[in-house]
């Protein structure tokens, strides 16, 4: 035999060994490390995996869904739990954690393996979709996460992990491409006519002054902020929409209900300080989510403006966090909309306080 | 690829391969290591076929000022200019890309391998200009000398006339160099993610506020770092090495176990060992070496050992760092005159010596680390303070990875893993695989931490 030839068997002999080996490593790391490991960086997939087999609807949201007003609230549930009065019959199980977003859930809801799990209802709101969130500093500890979450062999998670392989581009990088949108990205729309060419421009030209022509700082400040947060027009190329899409076939590959509830905005304050203009954008924004997901198994519940202006636990900036009002009416209009899928199970529960 | 194309046509490959690697970070910085490769290059070739001695000296302080000229401005430059607000240089990067990115580099991020690639080059044009050797006629085969990727970014520091036979020859693929290869790299693997990658969120607490510490905590924060910066440094080496072997081709050995060193001395025989050696042969040499009086002999040890300290970063404390081994060299060597150690010294004898080695090491370790004498100060002071304040609490698996590496340091003292483990019979050897395979999937550390040694 050729000295080539042997030098080839050798090597295929020890890429088989070295297949075997993996094999065992796995078997032995999802045995005895990958539960405590997710325990660690990955724990919403653990609550899943612990609730999934005994639920029928799965809630994913984050903080709109737990926050409330310790002043106000005579009743702390959460939005989810508001849902479940209205279907006394099924089984809600609740996946919460601050600041998540479509793409986090995404490899969330690829995990759902329960034949009982039938709806899902995914919690997003307007903000998800503007630079600052694309661009968060938070984002590169959510895509860690992301990585473990992902329907792979554990031990392959928890090495694309250590070798980060996701996406973990430094914050200041960030937050230059966040600087760079708001500074060149041009504002245009067939539909809609901007105030200005860019955000940047359209921050500058919003002003407060007083009687005696003294900038009202503050004011200014929030009113760049709710630009900031809503100025954008939705299109193919913005990633939270195509993790949508990802999400919706997910879904419905998975032939499980799909439920988008699209959070209340402050919209009245955004009129008050930056004018109609801002409002009219917010609304085609949420439009055109519930346009594109228009499906028999998938829906989005739009709440944009269904919560008055009074009820959000912070008054100024820009927070889905809402009292109990407004908790109560998210989850009422969450669960009418929901008879869709489950309208036999329906049922109509106390009145709102 | 590499073993099909015949030899003639592997330096292309090889080029592609390195500039690709190199690009890959950013593609802009790449005109440094070609402009470094050109300029001594052709500046190699006017030192040799010069025959008038000045014009040939002239030749060697270009290259000599060339390339420190573009480390100063890139690595050290900043040590003279004021703070930099980041996102001030990221405006100006979006204004003017060119100045941008002169400016954001300057400020905020070293070219990887600058300090490597460019005393790989210096090296190379004393060598033509004392006759060691004769230049490179090819350019593309010099800038694969210089550009060659698995040493690029971090060493060692080759020398012309060990790298370039082996680049120039045509290697065969030889079965126990991708065995070995493979072996090195495993094991490289394992220290730099196992055992460094878990080190430093410990030594991180501790340097980054050592205020909080008290004396346990901070020694235990210390020492991580030494073995963090060993383990690191020693694992892309031999990653380094694999990559090359599977080529065909050696790469120097930079570490030999030296946390086994019984003096400073040894101690630089055995750490970073292509750093140590350029600094002797291109410096220290030149300067006298140890022909020379002893007032001068002694100036010329702490300027070897404050420039080398210097040159891994635009930092006073590493001057102070080198400072620190430069004194320690001085008073040893001082110290045998007066009380001459025994060479056939017991076992405890030779112990203590090793572990006062070693404590030294880490204690200078702290200026190393710091990027304040402040702090190294107060890390100084938490040590020897006796209080018990902000304990750390260290997992049991980076516990038992630890015990794992300091047996295998114990077991490969003088010794390359990839010959030791050779002597095993196949059943041992893979199932020393298996774990290390299984500690770097299941256990390597998570944090962003890159390799300690790509920001010098």
């Amino acid at each position: 035999m050729s000295v080539r030839k042997q030098a080839t068997i050798k090597i295929v002999i020890r890429l088989a060994a070295l297949a075997l080996i993996l094999l065992v490593c796995n078997w032995t790391y999802t045995r005895y490390f990958w539960k405590s490991d997710l325990d660690k960086h990955a724990e919403m997939l653990l609550e899943l995996l612990e609730i999934q087999d005994t639920s029928d609807v799965l809630y994913f949201g984050e903080s709109s869904n737990f926050s409330y007003n310790p002043e106000k609230d005579s009743l702390q549930d959460r939005i989810s739990d508001f849902i479940s009065y209205h279907y006394p019959d099924l089984n809600f199980g609740t996946i919460n954690s601050s600041a998540y977003h479509m793409g986090i859930y995404l490899p969330l809801v690829k995990q759902i393996t329960s034949e009982r799990v039938k709806t899902i209802i995914v919690t997003l709101n307007l903000r998800t979709f503007d630079q600052a969130a694309i661009h968060s500093e938070l984002e590169s500890a959510l895509q860690k996460k992301a990585c473990m979450y992902e329907p792979r062999p554990p031990l392959v998670n928890r090495a694309l992990m250590s070798l980060k392989l996701y996406d973990h581009t430094p914050a200041i990088e960030r937050s230059r491409k966040m600087w760079e949108e708001w500074t060149y990205d041009t504002l245009k729309s067939d539909s809609f006519s901007f105030p200005a060419p860019t955000i940047k421009r359209w921050c500058e030209l919003t002003k407060f002054p007083d009687s005696n022509g003294v900038e009202n700082i503050e004011k200014r400040q929030l009113a760049d902020h709710y630009i900031k947060a809503y100025a954008f027009i939705i299109d193919e190329e913005n990633p939270r929409l195509k993790d949508m899409d990802a999400l919706a076939k997910v879904a419905h590959d998975k032939g499980i209900n799909l439920v988008f509830n699209l959070l209340a905005e402050n919209t009245e304050y955004a009129d008050s300080l930056v004018g109609p203009n801002l409002v009219h954008l917010m609304r085609q924004n949420a439009n055109f989510l519930i346009r594109r997901f228009r499906d028999p198994k998938v829906m989005v519940v739009n709440n944009l403006e269904l919560v008055p202006g009074w009820d959000y636990t912070d008054q100024k900036w820009t927070t889905e966090h809402y009292s109990q009002y407004g908790r109560q009416i998210i989850a009422k209009n969450v669960a009418e909309q929901m008879q869709i899928f489950l309208g036999a199970e329906y049922f109509v529960a106390q009145d709102i306080k | 690829m590499y073993y099909l194309l015949p030899s003639k046509w592997r330096w292309v490959l090889l080029l592609a391969a390195s500039y690709f690697f190199y690009g890959y970070w950013k593609v802009e910085f790449l005109s440094l290591i070609v402009f470094s490769t050109v300029l001594d290059y052709f500046l190699a070739q006017k030192i040799h076929s010069s025959q008038n001695q000045w014009a040939r000296r002239i030749f060697l302080l270009c290259s000599i000022a060339g390339n420190l000229g573009v480390l100063f401005i890139f690595k050290y430059l900043v040590l003279f200019l004021p703070e930099v607000d980041p996102m001030m240089v990221n405006v100006a990067a979006s204004e003017s890309p060119i100045m941008g990115t002169i400016k954001h580099a300057i400020h905020f991020s070293i070219p990887v391998g600058i300090s490597f690639y460019t005393f790989q080059t210096m090296s190379y044009t004393i060598d033509v200009f004392f006759k060691r050797i004769n230049p490179e006629k090819h350019l593309g085969r010099f800038a694969v000398f210089v550009s060659f990727f698995p040493q690029l970014v971090a060493g060692p520091i080759e020398r012309f006339s060990h790298l370039q036979p082996q680049l120039k020859s045509a290697a065969k693929f030889g079965y126990s160099n991708l065995q070995n290869a493979f072996r090195l790299m495993l094991y490289g693997f394992f220290l730099k993610m196992c055992i460094a990658d878990n080190l430093s969120p410990i030594s991180d607490l501790v340097f980054d506020d050592p205020g909080l510490y008290g004396s346990g905590a901070t020694l235990t924060g210390v020492l991580a770092f030494g073995f963090q910066i060993y383990a690191d440094f020693a694992g892309y080496s031999l990653i380094a090495q694999g990559a090359a072997l599977a080529l065909g081709i050696h790469l120097i050995d930079n570490f030999k176990t030296p946390y086994w060193s019984k003096n400073i001395s040894e101690f630089w025989h055995r750490w970073h060992i292509s750093l140590s050696t350029w600094f002797r042969d291109y410096l220290y040499i030149p300067l006298g070496g140890n022909r020379v009086k002893q007032w001068r002999w002694a100036i010329n040890i702490m300027l070897v050992f404050t420039i080398s300290g210097f040159w891994h970063g635009a930092n006073w404390t590493f001057l102070i760092w080198g400072g620190i081994h430069g004194a320690l060299f001085l008073f040893e060597r001082y110290g045998e005159k007066i009380v001459p150690l025994r060479t056939n010294s017991n076992r405890f004898i030779q112990g203590s010596r090793i572990l006062k080695t070693f404590l030294l090491v880490q204690l200078a370790w702290i200026f190393f680390r710091s990027r304040s004498t402040e702090k190294s100060l107060t890390i100084l002071k938490n040590i020897f303070r006796g209080e018990t304040a902000e304990s750390l609490s260290i997992e049991p698996v980076v516990l038992l990875l630890f015990a794992i590496f300091f047996v295998s340091d114990v077991i490969l003292y003088n010794k390359r893993f990839d010959r030791w483990i050779d002597k095993f019979q196949w059943p041992l050897r893979w199932s020393i695989y298996a774990v290390l395979i299984f500690c770097i999937l299941a256990f390597a550390g998570h944090f962003n931490h890159p390799f300690i040694y790509f920001q010098f």
